[in-house]
């Protein structure tokens, strides 16, 4: 079985030969190919290097192009740091919308005028033309409400949703028409999924309610146009709290990529009990604990997680968010064997 | 005038109103301090209470402090001039390296709904600012904030500057944000990691009383 049956068969939650397993090794695969943040995050050939490589070094199931979370506010303008030493971000000085009116001038874009978005597609292409069929491309694309933060900064967007809601929920229409152009390319490009960020269905931001009405429709919206170019939906969100029910209902996604036990479940295994067969579950191994702790405590973590969730299949097992980019490679690598071994399934 | 109304239309986040309440009660002859206890500090401990809860969310928390600041300013000097004191005194700000500051905000707006006076470093805050600040201001407490793991070892230089400065036993330290745990809280010796703003602001109490 290789990695791209692997996963495919977690996703249609029948038991493969083990435990599809994948650290989500992003900015941290800048070191395997000795390139800076700033020109992993800009140059195409250096960045899909990075994550060709760690197809090559590790035994890895699937390869997901998390750049950062500022690859799509650059369709709007929006000025980017670049950082030696950690992710890309906006200047946080200088936001696009600078008043609440300003979301008037968010627009629907072509996203052929964004550079990063452009070399995101470049990238895909170039996993696509190595790697298509053997291990799954899933593009990663940050959910319109999240980049229309991005634009914004997040405290005065979520005053902005109490104080101008029609303006904000417009605003992420408009993103959402230019990001589903966008995500049509990245499927065109190759990719097997898209992964959208909807970091803000959570209960550590804003109520299920204030979600539905900001961000599912648009979503719903982008879950068809990836789905009627031939791909699947996948969602991440880290945030505590999430709202399993809320964005299954608005996208279908394939599979969920989250850290912390949904709003509705008190744990991981009730999480399987509940929506194991609604949706493939990816995580939840904290990445925090790649830098912290000991290796016990951390094989630990990933084992738990197997007991949790991986039985009958639908679980890959990972990090419930990117693997810190400056840390050792040696977790990434025990998560790995761990998935190898204890995480194989006895017929 | 009831109080319990400029506690009412802070939490929903009514800062206009909250200003013209305060003032009238101001007018009124009600002394700052009730007006500050009865009134906004009451109303930010529902808004808080409802956060750990999860009946309120981060928006509605932004609103709610939002309009607690309305109304604090136009009692600031009348507190000053009736010598009240705040309830403790804390630094706070994100460490360096790092500029979220949302987390830090929201903590910041629950302390200060505790009636903590805080002492905001902004972001990028260096070890030797949060120590500097505690020892020249008297802050009991340091809260450090996060969101990146590759900034989140900045705290344990805190824990050391603070060792070094030998103030260490005269000030407590407390941490927060994503990547954060109480295990990495035990690892580098901090005095407290609460997971969310609401339960920041009671542990805070706690150290301040």
């Amino acid at each position: 079985m290789n990695s791209f049956e692997r996963v495919t068969t977690a996703l249609h939650h029948q038991v493969p030969d083990r435990v599809p397993v994948y650290p989500i090794l992003s900015g941290v695969n800048r070191r395997l190919v000795g390139a800076d943040y700033p020109t992993w995050s800009t140059n195409a050939e250096v960045c899909a290097a990075g994550f060709l490589k760690t197809a090559e070094q590790f035994d890895i199931d699937c390869l997901v192009s998390l750049i950062d979370l500022s690859v799509e506010c650059d369709a709007w303008g929006q000025k980017i740091v670049y950082p030696e030493n950690e992710a890309a971000h906006p200047d946080y000085a200088h936001p696009v919308i600078q008043d609440i009116d300003d979301y008037a001038k968010i627009q629907k874009v072509d996203y052929r005028q964004s550079k990063r978005m452009m070399m995101h597609i470049d990238v895909v292409k170039r996993l696509a033309a190595e790697k298509k069929g053997k291990l799954p491309i899933i593009a990663f694309v940050f959910g319109p409400l999240g980049t229309l933060s991005m634009l914004r900064n997040q405290q005065e967007l979520y005053m902005d949703l109490y104080d101008d809601p029609d303006a904000v929920r417009d605003a992420t229409w408009r993103v959402a028409e230019t990001l589903a152009e966008y995500a049509g390319a990245l499927c065109d490009a190759g990719a097997d999924a898209i992964m959208w960020d909807t970091l803000m269905a959570s209960g550590s931001i804003m109520s299920k309610q204030m979600w539905t009405d900001m961000e599912a429709g648009p979503m719903r919206m982008l879950a068809q146009t990836v789905r009627d170019h031939g791909c699947l939906n996948m969602i991440h969100n880290c945030g505590q709290k999430i709202y399993f029910d809320a964005q299954i209902e608005a996208v279908q996604p394939a599979a969920i990529s989250f850290l912390y036990p949904p709003d509705d479940c008190r744990d991981f295994a009730e999480c399987k009990e509940k929506y194991g067969d609604k949706v493939a579950l990816i995580g939840c191994v904290t990445p925090a604990n790649a830098v912290v702790g000991t290796d016990a405590e951390w094989d630990q973590q990933c084992t738990d997680q197997i007991d949790a969730m991986a039985k009958g299949g639908g679980f890959i097992l990972a990090t419930g968010c990117e693997y810190p980019a400056n840390a050792s490679f040696d977790r990434a690598e025990r998560m790995i064997r761990i998935a190898q071994t204890y995480g194989a399934y006895h017929p | 005038m009831d109080l319990q109304e400029i506690s009412l239309k802070l939490q929903a986040g009514k800062a206009k109103d909250v200003k013209q309440l305060v003032q009238q009660a101001i007018d009124e002859g009600i002394p700052a301090q009730e007006i500050l206890e009865q009134g906004l500090i009451s109303g930010m401990n529902v808004v808080g209470e409802k956060f750990k809860n999860n009946e309120v969310f981060v928006p509605e928390v932004l609103v709610a402090a939002r309009a607690m600041n309305m109304g604090a300013k136009l009692l600031k000097p009348l507190l000053t001039a009736e010598g009240v004191k705040a309830n403790g005194k804390v630094c706070i700000g994100t460490v360096k390296g790092d500029l979220h500051d949302i987390g830090k905000n929201l903590v910041k707006m629950m302390l200060e709904g505790k009636g903590i006076e805080v002492v905001d470093l902004g972001t990028d805050v260096a070890p030797e600012t949060f120590v500097q600040t505690a020892k020249d201001q008297n802050c009991q407490i340091i809260c450090c904030s996060a969101l990146l793991t590759t900034t989140m070892g900045v705290m344990e230089d805190v824990v050391k500057a603070a060792e070094n400065a030998g103030i260490r036993d005269q000030v407590k330290i407390m941490i927060g944000g994503a990547p954060i745990t109480d295990a990495f809280c035990k690892q580098i010796g901090a005095d407290a990691y609460t997971p969310d703003a609401a339960s920041a602001a009671d542990v805070a109490v706690d150290f301040c009383s």
